[in-house]
């Protein structure tokens, strides 16, 4: 049975642009992507000076006719990457009704970020989290992998508090080869420490890439009359008239923003804001695209 | 300020209701499951006190709204209880009578302007009003209307009301005016004063009228009508005093009448004609032409008049022309003897030198003229020794003197002396060695003073007379060169009095009385001190004084018959009639009549205190005539107060109008003082102003 997670429509738009990693990962196959490590495949990078145990099959005999010298060749490696897709599942995500709610949205980007990695033979592993991490599953580039993302990410309920900062910094030291991390999270936690968890993936050589997941309620607080707003992660309440509220949340809110995307920028972590309201299809086909210019920008 | 719907003001406790919803409302609120709690804490933390300023400034508009709504509803109006449009007012209108209205400084007098102001006044009463009028000048008179809430009756009342010559304060008119306003009903008062303003009379009792102008303002509005130009100070030229000369005047004489003429206007007077009149006799007035009197200047024309018979006569000098007439005419009641009646009862008569007893000496100074023309002269002096002294003879004196006349002498006539003296003798008590206190113990009822012991004083260091203590009709001795004379004076018997009952006339030097008098009925009783011949001192011989004090005296005794009958405008007329008691009636001025009833009393007396009107009243059926002069006062400074010091001497400011003014000014006036309008407007205002601040407060109504 097809999962509900994998849309046609978003899918053909993606798989069409591809999702190629924009900086050196480590593949165990030869792939698409290109390898830390210096090969002899296809395309010639140095000569490295013939040491005993060499095969002398590598040597190159023009580079010793013109300098008397054994040399072998090198060339760069071409391999497959991991995509390891870390969704939010804590309460916060909860937010949102029928194809607006945020963990909805959260899964079927997720699944479609899998497809997209299986279907370019690459690997995806999926991991959630929420206090702490909850379910997993290993990278795997079978085409039914997906359907086990899937049927992961479909099981996966929300609960708990959001918590990603020491997360993320476990993750970092877990997780030596070097890969594409995408996160999916509404964000709605302690952002200095989220940006360190970040950063930490950054400096364990991953490509990051946050996609900040957030409803249109969230963003411009476009409520009215009287309302008594139920915290999902915890029991307190607030009685308020949100209208009059609005310029100063509008303010925090988008300050926090600023601080997000501003500190991604500085640690070269993608940002991609996602809005719950915008049907996924055309927001991730607008980032593939991004990413696509961007890497022959490279 | 004051409500005239009170009970409206009772709508404020609404104020109650937006405070209540504020605090105890409580709306529901629709359940939100809500991610981004941390962004709504910032925001709430931010914004709440501000909301809680701007939601206070709300509801403090809002209450305001209420409270100005439940103030508009209560009618406020200007300071006092005032009327609002188309309220039913009680007005009470007093008009200044006094002499000074008559002033023509514009169309016609200020009474006249006063009128049709009170006449614009009542076109413009809303329905429903009451009218109550006064004059207001010395006294408070009700005029009328007797119905008041009759338009027709009132406008008649307004009409009649005239002049008269007194002068007066507001105080009187005030006064009435608190009471009159307990007699209407209605919630809504106005007081209309319409008054010149005059200066002298307001200021005359600032204090009082400042205090009842302050019991009025808290219950109605006055409204001060100014009748008078506030510029223009009108011409005024006042007979201001009329002399004849001292002594008894006798009938066929030509009298010579020094009239006193008084500039009290700011320009100089032009062109006048200054004339006497007898009687009313205008075919022999005798008249002087006045080029030209100064502003303040005092002018004394004489002119003659004849006298030609006995009795009371009206003595009138006139001025004019001027532009105030209230002044410009002085009556007189003159009494005009044919001749005075002396007895000299002497005590002590110098058969040897007649010279040297008191008979002679009084006879020379009552009758100081040749002692061949004595029988034609009009005081006429008999003397009679004390022992031939018979009560019979009474009855054909008018004046009595007893010189030194020993007390049991005058025993037997004690009874009917004292008699005489009530029905209006004079009779004069000397002094001397034979008069003892003990033996004028039986006139004790008559003397005005208890006489003591005959005091002896050493020829070095005689009595003296203190003519600076003159009063009565010996008080031109304070002046010279009767003070220097009388001064002079050396005694050394006298007869001393405790303080009297009446008046001392005249004292000695050490303070002690000299010459006492009392009234006795009609008549009068004087008692000198020292002897009236030259055993007491010198006096006697020194002219000067003894015989001006009998001159004196006679011009008393002979004034004495019409003193009564001059008087100022406004005070009573006192008559008393020799017949038994009779309906009598007083005819005014201006021929107007009324009754006073029968006489009563002893004596009998009929008082008349209608007299608010100058000229010569009438006591009929016996003729007698009084003359009543205007109250000068009131017309010798004919400067308006200002408005500034009309307020200053109320104590408040009441409303200003100037009689002229058109009646849509009148009603325009009364619409002005309520606050309804105003408050509505405010009421407004303030619901705009929550209007646009709950607006900005995101707030939806």
């Amino acid at each position: 049975m097809p999962s509900t997670l994998l849309q046609p429509d978003i899918l053909a738009r993606a798989e069409a642009l591809g999702l190629a990693a924009r900086q050196v990962v480590e593949g165990l196959r030869v792939g698409d992507h290109k390898s830390p490590y210096r090969g002899f495949s296809v395309e010639f990078v140095q000569h490295r000076e013939y040491v005993p145990g060499d095969d002398i099959r590598h040597i190159d005999w023009k580079s010793y006719a013109r300098n008397d010298r054994y040399a072998l060749k090198q060339y760069e490696q071409e391999t497959n990457y991991v995509g390891h897709l870390l969704v939010d599942v804590s309460n916060s995500m909860r937010y949102g009704d029928g194809p607006q709610n945020k963990l909805a949205y959260a899964k079927l980007l997720a699944a479609s970020l899998a497809y997209l990695i299986v279907h370019q033979r690459d690997s995806a592993a999926v991991r959630t989290f929420a206090a702490d991490w909850g379910a997993e599953l290993p990278a795997g580039s079978q085409v039914g992998h997906v359907h086990a993302v899937c049927r992961l990410l479909q099981a996966a309920q929300a609960g708990d508090k959001t918590a990603v900062g020491p997360l993320l910094e476990r993750f970092a030291e877990r997780v030596t080869r070097r890969g594409l991390v995408f996160l999916v999270s509404d964000c709605f936690t302690d952002v200095p420490g989220l940006l360190k968890g970040l950063q930490h993936l950054r400096f364990r050589g991953h490509e990051v890439v946050l996609f900040h997941v957030l409803h249109r309620d969230e963003e411009e607080f476009p409520l009215d009359g009287h309302v008594r707003f139920i915290d999902l992660e915890g029991s307190e309440q607030i009685r308020a008239r949100p209208h009059l509220l609005r310029p100063a949340y509008l303010l925090a809110v988008n300050a926090y923003l600023a601080e997000l995307s501003a500190g991604c920028d500085r640690a070269r972590i993608g940002y991609v804001k996602l809005r719950t309201d915008r049907p996924l299809g055309p927001a991730l086909a607008e980032y593939l695209i991004r990413r696509r210019q961007m890497g022959r920008a490279k | 300020m004051s409500l005239l719907a009170p009970m409206m003001l009772a709508g404020a406790v609404a104020v109650a209701l937006p405070i209540a919803l504020h605090f105890l409302y409580k709306p529901r609120h629709k359940p939100l499951p809500w991610a981004a709690m941390t962004f709504l804490k910032a925001s709430l933390r931010q914004t709440s006190r501000r909301l809680k300023f701007k939601e206070y400034v709300l509801l403090a508009l809002r209450c305001l709204i209420l409270l100005l709504l439940a103030l508009a509803l209560a009618r406020p109006t200007a300071g006092l209880v005032a009327g609002g449009r188309g309220e039913g007012v009680d007005a009470v209108f007093l008009f200044d009578t006094t002499a000074s209205m008559t002033a023509r400084d514009g169309p016609g007098s200020r009474l006249d302007r006063a009128k049709t102001a009170a006449l614009a006044v009542l076109d413009n009463l809303p329905p429903g009003s009451t009218v109550q009028a006064y004059s207001c000048a010395d006294r408070t008179t009700f005029l009328g209307p007797v119905t008041p809430g009759s338009r027709d009756q009132a406008r008649e009342v307004v009409k009649a009301v005239g002049p008269t010559a007194t002068s007066g304060d507001p105080l009187a008119g005030l006064s009435e005016a608190v009471a009159a306003l307990d007699r209407g009903l209605s919630p809504t008062k106005e007081v209309y004063l319409f008054s010149d303003l005059q200066r002298s009379g307001w200021q005359r009792q600032a204090a009082a009228v400042r205090a009842r102008a302050a019991e009025l303002k808290g219950r109605a509005t006055l409204l001060l009508v100014r009748c008078g130009d506030p510029v223009r100070v009108p011409t005024n030229v006042a007979v201001s005093g009329m002399t004849l000369p001292p002594g008894v005047t006798a009938v066929g004489s030509r009298l010579p009448v020094t009239v006193l003429v008084t500039n009290t206007g700011p320009a100089t007077a032009r062109g006048l004609t200054v004339a006497v009149e007898v009687d009313g006799r205008r075919t022999e007035a005798e008249a002087a032409t006045v080029a030209e009197l100064a502003p303040g200047e005092t002018r004394p024309i004489t002119l003659t008049a004849k006298l030609d018979r006995p009795g009371a006569q009206v003595l009138t000098a006139t001025v004019g022309p001027d532009d105030l007439p209230a002044d410009n005419r002085l009556d007189r009641v003159l009494g005009v003897r044919d001749r005075v009646r002396c007895l000299i009862v002497d005590g002590r008569p110098d058969a040897a030198d007649p010279t040297r007893s008191a008979g002679h000496f009084l006879q020379a100074a009552l009758a100081p003229v040749e002692a061949v023309r004595r029988r034609e002269y009009v005081v006429e002096v008999g003397v009679v020794p004390a022992d031939g002294f018979a009560a019979g003879r009474l009855a054909d004196a008018d004046l009595v003197i007893l010189a030194d006349v020993p007390g049991d002498r005058l025993r037997p006539h004690a009874e009917r002396l004292a008699g005489w003296v009530r029905a209006g003798g004079t009779l004069v008590v000397g002094g001397g060695a034979n008069v003892r206190p003990d033996g004028y113990a039986t006139l004790d009822g008559l003397l005005p003073a208890k006489l003591e012991p005959l005091a002896v004083a050493p020829l070095d260091t005689p009595f003296r007379i203190a003519p600076e203590s003159a009063d009565g009709f010996l008080s031109q001795l304070k002046d010279d060169p009767f003070r220097i004379v009388t001064a002079g004076v050396e005694l050394t018997r006298v007869n001393p009095q405790q303080e009297p009952t009446g008046r001392t006339l005249l004292r000695l030097a050490d303070g002690r009385p000299f010459v006492t008098s009392r009234g006795v009925g009609l008549g009068e009783v004087v008692v000198v001190g020292t002897a009236l011949d030259d055993t007491g001192g010198n006096w006697p011989a020194r002219a000067g004084s003894f015989l001006s004090v009998w001159q004196f005296l006679l011009a008393d005794l002979s004034a004495r018959t019409v003193l009564d009958r001059n008087r100022t405008a406004g005070e009573p007329l006192v008559y008393h009639p020799p017949a038994a008691p009779q309906p009598f009636e007083l005819t005014r001025p201006d021929g107007t009549t009324k009754s006073l009833g029968p006489a009563a009393g002893d004596p009998l007396t009929v008082t008349a205190t209608d007299t608010q009107l100058a000229g010569v009243y009438r006591v009929e059926p016996d003729a007698v005539r009084f003359a009543v002069t205007p109250d000068l006062r009131d017309t010798a400074d004919l400067t308006a107060l200002t408005d500034a010091e009309a307020e200053q001497t109320l104590g408040f400011r009441p409303v200003f109008v100037t009689a002229g003014d058109g009646p849509a000014d009148w009603a325009g006036e009364r619409g002005r003082r309520e606050w309804t309008v105003w408050l509505l407007l405010l009421v407004f205002v303030a619901g705009l102003a929550e209007a646009g601040w709950a607006w900005a407060c995101g707030r939806a109504w």
